[in-house]
């Protein structure tokens, strides 16, 4: 039986692709149209397309669990998300003016304080900031830019308003998925690339080549860029191969890295040693050099920092850019958006409550039940209180934790993620939450700020389930921004191939029948 | 090139070699035993001899040189670092590190093939099925070649695979002549009743190499002992001979940093392999000249090994 929008029971969320049930939105109204014309075998048969389309490509991800890393394929479902590019527009001003003001207080935060002297952002929550680093005191990066990718994860309420859940400006993972995606969905719908314009993804590894080589030391030659990741066990490992061999870039590891006695850096090539400018960083802060931060790391370089702070070789992102991505500082950023641009922002947060505040924790700690508890410094969707799934245990936990550590622990409502259809193991199509993870590259200003174009949505494939992190059973959607103005244009035909062998005045037939001796 | 890829290339091309030719060896010897009468003491273990890891068979099967445990240790054997499945996971771990430096498409391919050993198992040892097996496992690893032939850029990193795949082919080639050439049959038995049997072994040693219509074409004369170790060491227009392979590494080496050291060991076995007088060879002869050219092309290993893998600091 094919899907019947009719019973796709979506009205007790926001749904990316119907108003209610049987009424796709009209961005989205060519696909349902479509799904709707097959039958459940041709859905199966897309969907094991895409399945096998996935392994062979080899897109995986390192999952660490009973003491070994296991590669799984990448979790996908083939049913796209939609968003109007006239939305989209407005989320991508949003994301560059988001960016910019980071990146503003980052620097703020490493050079002149001015934002704390003037009191909108608290000094105590500088000082017990795991992840400002003192060693970055004093630094100016190039284009005062920190960090130069960002994702940000966005998420829509039951009304629809899209909100900035939080930023990643550490090492932001899941790019490589996103164009991978789409890849996938090519292979499997080519028909509907035809008959709606559907903005391209691709573009993604050149903008960050671009991103990555303009903050070279030595502007003037060509620079050396190189990825530098802690290697094959790392969970994202896939992502670092695949965006260094979309850049043309070297892929390195610790060991193929050292810097000399001129502070400059080396990798050892079979040439011997030869300068690397700039290194796009795929390992934490605290594993970058041995000598400055973790002396047991065996992934980093020794001498790194240092040859950083010298200005001999441009990191991405600036070790200490992880400052601004901690829960707690994030409800500040609306603050800081005002406070270094004069502008209100664009996509607004989500409320939140910091312990750190006597009267918002004793709120907090009263409705534990209603709320979403975050620590300050996890990502991956570790160490959070879902409190309306959480037991009387869990919540007393959490009630203990946060009253040892208030500065640690902030929280918000539970929103009502929107959902999307999605297919289920029998073909059936059932409504998912899910969240959206856009892709920001800066460049010193916000004119010069790209975003990808829409950016890699994560669906939590388990009824009910809010959890979208691929760890812990989370899935992808191709995200497609749909321009609906514009009238899809017919493809040009090529000449026929017209030359081929010319077998001397003889058949076929002929050769045949001379045989073979 | 990074150092650490360019060795990680060069592997790959030894295990992708090395899975190639161990699907051809036990392909041809299922089949030569076909042809041989019954009572004819003649069976699977010159192929553990051939790769060269008796001591860690014995250790796994003790003496029991069985068809079935051949065949096991050889392609599936886990245990075995050269049994076809550790060499393509070899492989397929070493493309996963150098996915950067070789096209994407090579990636799909072999993991395609990865998948297919992995999900045969069991099934891929019964007579019946093996052939098919070992037959994917030939087209898939020469596929992969060809992909990385016609899509990578042939550039430094492309010739340490090159460097890779000819020295691979180099040692299987002597090891399978060394083997072959002394314990395929005993040439003092019984005579009359071996001479027929005598020139299947020297084409089975052909075909082990897919070797045995060039040596038609290039010969022009019954396959005899001679003629055959001329063709296998010799023969300069032959891929899998063994000059041929040392000519292949030779002419990537223009293509490298200078290395003074690679090229002196590469002259050395070189010259060592082409003045050899093959007609005058008897069987002794025959296995101490094949025993020094193995020794040289693991003397040329250890030069590439020192003068490009490993790089130290400044």
């Amino acid at each position: 039986m094919a899907i019947d929008w009719r019973q796709y029971r979506c009205e007790n969320f926001y749904d990316e692709l119907c108003e209610a049930p049987g009424r796709p939105r009209a961005a989205a109204l060519k696909l349902a149209e479509y799904l709707g014309s097959l039958s459940e075998p041709e859905m199966a048969e897309r969907r094991l397309a895409a399945e096998l389309a996935i392994k062979v490509m080899g897109i995986s991800f390192t999952v660490y669990s009973e003491g070994k890393n296991v590669d799984r394929a990448w979790p996908f479902d083939i049913i796209p998300r939609i968003i109007p590019l006239s939305e989209w527009v407005k989320t991508e001003a949003g994301l560059k003016q988001r960016a910019y003001a980071l990146n503003l207080f980052i620097q703020d935060l490493y050079n002149d304080q001015k934002i704390i002297k003037d009191g909108v952002f608290p000094a105590d929550l500088l000082n017990e900031s795991v992840n400002f680093r003192k060693q970055c005191v004093g630094v100016k990066p190039a284009n005062g830019v920190w960090a130069h990718i960002c994702g940000s994860d966005l998420v829509r309420d039951k009304d629809g308003t899209m909100y900035v859940l939080e930023d990643n400006l550490r090492v932001p993972s899941g790019v490589s998925y996103m164009v991978e995606n789409r890849l996938v969905t090519k292979r499997v719908f080519p028909e509907l690339f035809e008959a709606t314009t559907i903005l391209p993804v691709d573009d993604y590894p050149a903008q960050l080549y671009d991103t990555l080589a303009a903050i070279s030391p030595r502007p003037l030659d060509q620079p050396n860029v190189v990825l530098l990741t802690p290697g094959i066990f790392n969970s994202a490992y896939f992502e670092h191969a695949y965006l260094a061999q979309q850049m043309g870039i070297e892929l390195v590891e610790g060991t193929d890295l050292f810097v000399a006695d001129d502070d400059c850096v080396y990798m050892r090539t079979i040439y011997g040693p030869r300068r690397v400018d700039v290194i796009y960083r795929r390992i934490d802060d605290l594993f970058l050099d041995p000598e400055a931060f973790n002396p047991e790391s065996i992934l980093g370089v020794p001498g790194l920092m240092r040859a950083w702070i010298s200005g001999r070789v441009a990191l991405a992102n600036c070790p200490g850019a992880g400052v601004a991505d901690d829960k707690v500082v994030y409800a500040f950023v609306p603050a800081m958006i005002k406070y270094y641009l004069g502008e209100d922002p664009i996509i607004p947060n989500v409320p939140s409550f910091l312990c750190m505040d006597p009267k918002q924790r004793e709120y907090v700690i009263a409705n534990l039940d209603k709320l979403v508890v975050k620590p300050a410094n996890e990502s991956g969707g570790y160490g959070m209180l879902i409190g309306p799934r959480s037991t009387a245990e869990e919540r007393e936990k959490f009630r203990r934790l946060i009253e040892a550590n208030p500065r640690n622990y902030m929280a918000q409502p539970t929103l009502a993620l929107s959902t999307a259809p999605t297919m289920m193991e029998d073909n059936t199509v059932e409504p998912r939450h899910l969240d959206l993870r856009p892709f920001i590259l800066s460049r010193g200003s916000v004119e010069s700020t790209y975003v990808t174009t829409g950016g890699l949505t994560r669906v939590a494939m388990i009824r009910g389930s809010l959890v979208v992190n691929s760890s812990q059973g989370g899935g992808a959607k191709d995200t497609w921004i749909v321009d609906m103005d514009e009238a899809p244009t017919q493809s040009q035909s090529m000449g026929s191939m017209t030359q081929s062998q010319t077998l001397d005045g003889a058949t076929p037939q002929d050769i045949a029948a001379r045989g073979d001796d | 090139m990074l150092s650490r890829v360019a060795s990680n290339i060069y592997w790959l091309g030894r295990y992708l070699q090395r899975a190639e030719n161990t699907a051809r060896l036990v392909n041809v010897n299922a089949l030569l035993l076909l042809d041989l009468p019954r009572g004819i003491p003649f069976g699977w273990q010159p192929l553990v001899q051939i790769v060269g890891s008796d001591e860690l068979y014995r250790s796994l099967y003790g003496e029991d040189y069985s068809e079935s445990n051949v065949v096991r240790y050889l392609l599936l054997d886990q245990r075995n670092p050269g049994s076809i499945h550790s060499s393509l996971h070899a492989a397929r771990e070493i493309l996963r590190t150098v996915r950067d430096a070789t096209p994407r498409e090579v990636w799909e391919k072999l993991n395609d093939l990865h998948y297919y050993v992995i999900g045969q198992g069991e099934g891929a040892l019964s007579r019946s099925r093996r052939g098919a097996f070992l037959q994917r496992v030939i087209d898939g690893t020469m596929l992969v070649y060809a992909v990385l032939s016609f899509n990578m850029s042939q550039d430094v990193g492309f010739q340490f695979l090159r460097i890779g795949t000819s020295l691979e082919q180099a040692d299987m080639t002597t090891r399978i002549l060394d083997v072959r050439s002394t314990s395929l049959l005993d040439p003092t038995g019984r005579a009359e009743q071996l001479a027929p049997l005598y020139n299947i072994q020297w084409m089975s040693v052909l075909r082990s190499l897919t070797a045995y219509q060039m040596y038609r074409r290039h010969v022009k004369a019954r396959v005899n002992r001679t003629g055959v170790l001329r063709f296998l060491l010799q023969n300069r227009e032959f891929p899998r001979s063994v000059t041929f392979c040392l000519s292949a590494v030779a002419s990537t080496l223009p293509h490298l940093p200078e290395a003074r050291s690679v090229e002196r060991t590469l002259w050395r076995v070189r010259a060592l392999v082409q003045d050899a007088n093959v007609d005058k060879l008897v069987e002794e002869g025959l296995h101490e000249l094949i025993d020094e050219i193995q020794l040289g092309l693991s003397d040329l290993h250890e030069a590439l090994a020192e003068v490009f893998f490993k790089t130290p600091d400044i």
